[in-house]
């Protein structure tokens, strides 16, 4: 019996289950067909790339405020954390990337914005434009600015501003302060951040006399030893070391250009601003080799071309391209004199030519073989011997623990009858500086608290401030700096090629709170035109009217229904509660 | 405190809860009968040890490449994936509901379960199997150890991802590395920030349990003991941060293939199956047409 009950149940369940589905498909068929011919528009997807807290956990939550933010916009957003050499290979060097959030150096000059956003480098791999963008307005903005002076320049570049808002190939967060910390017998007080410092601080005697032993500064981070080469981006990397192996013809200390491996700069105008450099006598490289003219007009030559002619259309290096580009021509004339012809009629400008790191033409000539599609030997090289000309030498590299850097005894300025740069009066006070690495922020106080090092180099989490004020020992050092966290957008993706979809993303952080919440107090938020470009203190583009400082919300958190107005009002459509391509 | 003064602080607190733990379970007599017999004893669980050395070594050898392999060839971040499916899963991730827990006592709690207890979990079987009259069960643990490590090598190849604290710090926490920051330089000789899935520190101590469990007629007060030290070795990867919900469960099964493995093979069949298959091989191909 219950057999048969059950066959009949499952009989007529069946019956009713196939008249079901054929009548579902009768009406569905069309509309199946319908679908798969032309399928409907689909929710936009973003994938946002950013360090993670370990090397920098300003960036990991500026990127998950956006991953939040984003998502309630309606967008499919994920944060995809990426170890920071890996990030810039992704970001530089393979455009890999929707949205990518990263701390940048700060840029030295207006014209530095040429290298980010000219057009012309949008095939180049590196610094030079990374978000592959390219409008016409804004080059020959760039353009102008370039070949123009004075109030004209000023014109150009308050223009460049304006037409930036509109268009937001990337947006600056907030510029952040950098925290440093030191042990008291030093006395310094601001923390170190390029290789100025470091050579200012070792000039400077310390508390007990000076030091028969080297200055010890702590840094935390992974792979910070492995790879010394100058010229390359995709490296995580102690910041300055490589700068303080290297040095260029002239620095820049405080708004004065000062000769450093040129003995003089001779400046002329005419047609094309002209400079003509004289290097010093005795000038020598690391290795001993003489540092001569030849060097200098190789190293210009080189960065523009790492192939040196043996690639149809060029390799350039991944750095210091917008400075090198500013040089027209350069050449020796003889031994110890160099040439330069600018691109620029401005000083100010072409100086910023000078102050790129010469690189040894023994050294790296040798490294212009082709050795894979767009690299060449000296972009996959590690450097780990690096011979360079500056005030210090690698001595000894301890795999992800320790950099030593020896003092170089040739170098001019050891000679204290030499006409040496005021901060380096009383150099040396230190026989040298080791670098010690630390696993984190945490480990790096407390190896300062022990005395192992006498400050730090890498910037500290906000959150470290209160361990240091606690030691009577040790003093926190903070800064505003000119550095920025940048959220770059990839112009090559189908939504993020569009200015309006940008300008909109570019909305989606709240930077008063961020600055409040992420940087704990310790930043400035982008306020103005210029600021949210990287420039933080402008009077071009002082202006602080911009929709882009106008966040869709309060405190932090996104309005879902304010921002859907904001896409709807550019043509963009929902279903559902997600944005549609 | 340098790498160093951590490793002396590791030693001597893991010693001390060995020899008490050893003194307890083990016994005296069956001590004093190891110590006489350790000879026979190497040499009959001496394959298995060999084995794990060679992965170990290969593990740590092997170590730019698989970076490299990892983070440029393959490039598989499956990080975003584990927050939004463990989000979807259960409204608030594990991590963070365990997170919210938070106290300075279970935190102290788990810091220590974390490197120590992990520590004496691992080495205690070792030293217990080893003063029993056979070393089947310690070739079982090292077999399932070794299995332990090189599946987890191939996970780490093939995926990257970071842990909650790596991924978003305003939702998670890094305690342990707020609270013991200089156990970073321990952690991160043996491990990096992108290798969380599967969690070894759930997939070997869940082997200890398992292995615990099967051999449970020789030490029965090691079950509940080892049971214990495993699932709180488990929750303090979530607790402190380090590994998702995902990544325990994902070790949990790595553990019972483990055991799967340690307790149905043995290094000398294995060794055996590979000699017989390439002696076949190579009579084929010495003999053509043959047997």
């Amino acid at each position: 019996m219950d057999d048969v009950g059950a066959t009949t149940t499952r009989r007529r369940v069946l019956t009713a289950a196939t008249t079901g589905i054929a009548g579902a498909l009768a009406g569905c068929t069309e509309n199946l067909w319908s679908r798969a011919e032309s399928p409907g528009p689909e929710q936009v997807s973003l994938t946002i790339k950013a360090v993670p807290a370990d090397d920098d956990v300003v960036a990991a939550k500026i990127a998950s405020k956006l991953r939040e933010n984003f998502q309630a916009a309606g967008i499919d957003a994920t944060f995809e954390p990426t170890a920071k050499a890996e990030l810039y290979r992704e970001v530089l060097l393979d455009g890999e990337y929707d949205v990518f959030v990263a701390r940048c150096p700060e840029l030295d000059e207006y014209d530095g914005l040429r290298g980010l956003l000219h057009s012309k480098y949008v095939s180049e791999r590196g610094w030079q434009n990374p978000f592959h963008f390219s409008d016409v307005t804004v080059d020959e903005l760039l353009e102008s600015q370039l070949t123009s002076e004075g109030e004209e320049r000023e014109q150009s570049l308050s223009e460049l501003f304006e037409h930036l808002t509109e268009t937001v190939p990337y947006a600056a967060v907030a510029f952040p302060h950098r925290i440093g910390a030191t042990r008291d017998e030093l006395s310094i007080s601001v923390p170190p951040r390029e290789s100025l410092d470091y050579a200012e601080i070792v000039s400077q005697e310390p508390d007990e006399g000076s030091r028969e032993g080297p200055l010890e500064v702590g840094v935390f981070g992974e792979q910070l030893t492995g790879r010394l080469n100058p010229i390359v981006v995709d490296r995580n990397a102690i910041s300055g070391l490589v700068e303080l192996v290297y040095s260029p013809l002239v620095y820049r200390i405080d708004d004065e250009d000062v000769p450093w491996l040129a003995d003089d700069v001779e400046w002329e105008s005419g047609s094309r601003l002209r400079a003509t450099v004289t290097l010093h006598d005795d000038s020598t490289w690391h290795d001993g080799e003489s540092l001569d003219a030849d060097d200098v007009a190789f190293t210009y030559q080189f960065l523009e071309d790492t192939s040196l002619g043996e690639a149809e259309s060029g390799i350039p290096a991944p750095r210091y391209r917008s400075q090198q580009s500013l040089v027209e021509n350069v050449a020796a004339v003889d031994d110890r004199t160099v040439e330069f012809t600018f691109e620029t009629g401005t000083q100010s400008i072409a100086a910023r030519a000078l102050r790129v790191p010469l690189l040894p033409e023994h050294i790296w000539e040798p490294r212009s073989s082709i050795v894979g599609e767009r690299q060449t030997e000296a972009l996959v090289d590690d450097n780990e011997d690096p011979i360079g000309s500056g005030l210090f030498t690698v001595d000894d590299v301890t795999e992800d623990a320790e950099v030593e850097l020896g003092l170089f005894d040739d170098h001019v300025f050891r000679d204290e009858t030499a006409d040496r740069p005021s901060i380096l009066e009383d150099f040396p006070q230190f026989e040298g500086i080791r670098f010690q690495v630390a696993p984190n922020a945490g480990a790096l106080v407390d190896l300062l608290a022990e005395g192992e090092v006498d400050l730090t180099g890498s910037p500290l989490p906000a959150d470290e401030t209160s361990t240091i004020l606690e030691n009577a020992e040790l003093s926190a050092l903070t800064e505003p700096t000119e550095e920025f966290y940048m959220i770059g957008y990839n112009g090559h993706h189908q939504e993020l090629g569009y200015p309006n979809f940008r300008r909109i993303l570019s909305r989606l952080i709240d930077r008063e709170h961020a600055v409040d919440q992420i940087f704990a107090g310790f930043a400035d938020p982008a306020r103005t035109r210029g600021s949210l470009f990287g420039i933080k203190d402008t009077e071009l583009a002082a202006d602080e009217d911009t929709v882009i400082t106008n966040f869709p919300g309060s405190d932090g958190e996104v309005d879902s229904s304010q921002v859907r107005s904001l896409f709807e009002d550019e043509g963009y459509g929902y279903d559902d509660g997600a944005l549609l391509e | 405190m340098t790498l160093l003064d951590v490793v002396l602080e590791l030693v001597i607190v893991v010693t001390a809860m060995l020899a008490t733990a050893t003194l307890v379970l083990v016994g005296p007599k069956r001590i004093a009968a190891a110590i006489r017999g350790y000879r026979w004893r190497l040499e009959a669980c001496l394959l298995s040890i060999a084995a794990l050395v060679v992965v170990l070594a290969l593990r740590l050898s092997t170590r730019d490449v698989v970076r490299r392999l990892e983070r440029r060839v393959i490039g598989h971040n499956i990080t975003d994936d584990l927050f939004a499916l463990e989000e979807q899963l259960f409204g608030e991730t594990p991590v963070a509901i365990l997170q919210s827990l938070q106290t300075e006592a279970l935190t102290t709690f788990f810091v220590f379960i974390y490197i120590y207890g992990y520590a004496f979990l691992l080495l205690f079987p070792i030293i217990a199997y080893f003063a029993l009259e056979e070393m089947d069960e310690l070739s079982t643990l090292l077999l399932a150890f070794t299995a332990n490590y090189g599946i987890g090598l191939l996970c780490y190849v093939l995926f990257i991802a970071y842990g909650p604290r790596n991924f978003d710090p305003m939702l998670f926490e890094g305690l342990l590395y707020d609270a013991f920051p200089q156990s970073h330089s321990l952690t991160g000789q043996v491990n990096q920030n992108t290798n969380v899935f599967p969690s070894l520190h759930t997939s070997l101590s869940m082997t200890v349990f398992f292995v615990a469990w099967v051999t449970r007629d020789r030490y029965p007060l090691w079950v509940p003991l080892s049971g214990f030290l495993a699932i709180s070795v488990a929750l303090s990867t979530m607790y402190l941060g380090i590994h998702w919900f995902s990544d325990v469960a994902a070790g949990t099964v790595l553990a019972l293939i483990s055991v799967y493995i340690g307790v149905n093979y043995t290094v000398d069949g294995l060794v055996a199956t590979g000699r017989q298959y390439l002696g076949q091989r190579f009579d084929v191909l010495g003999k053509p047409g043959g047997e």
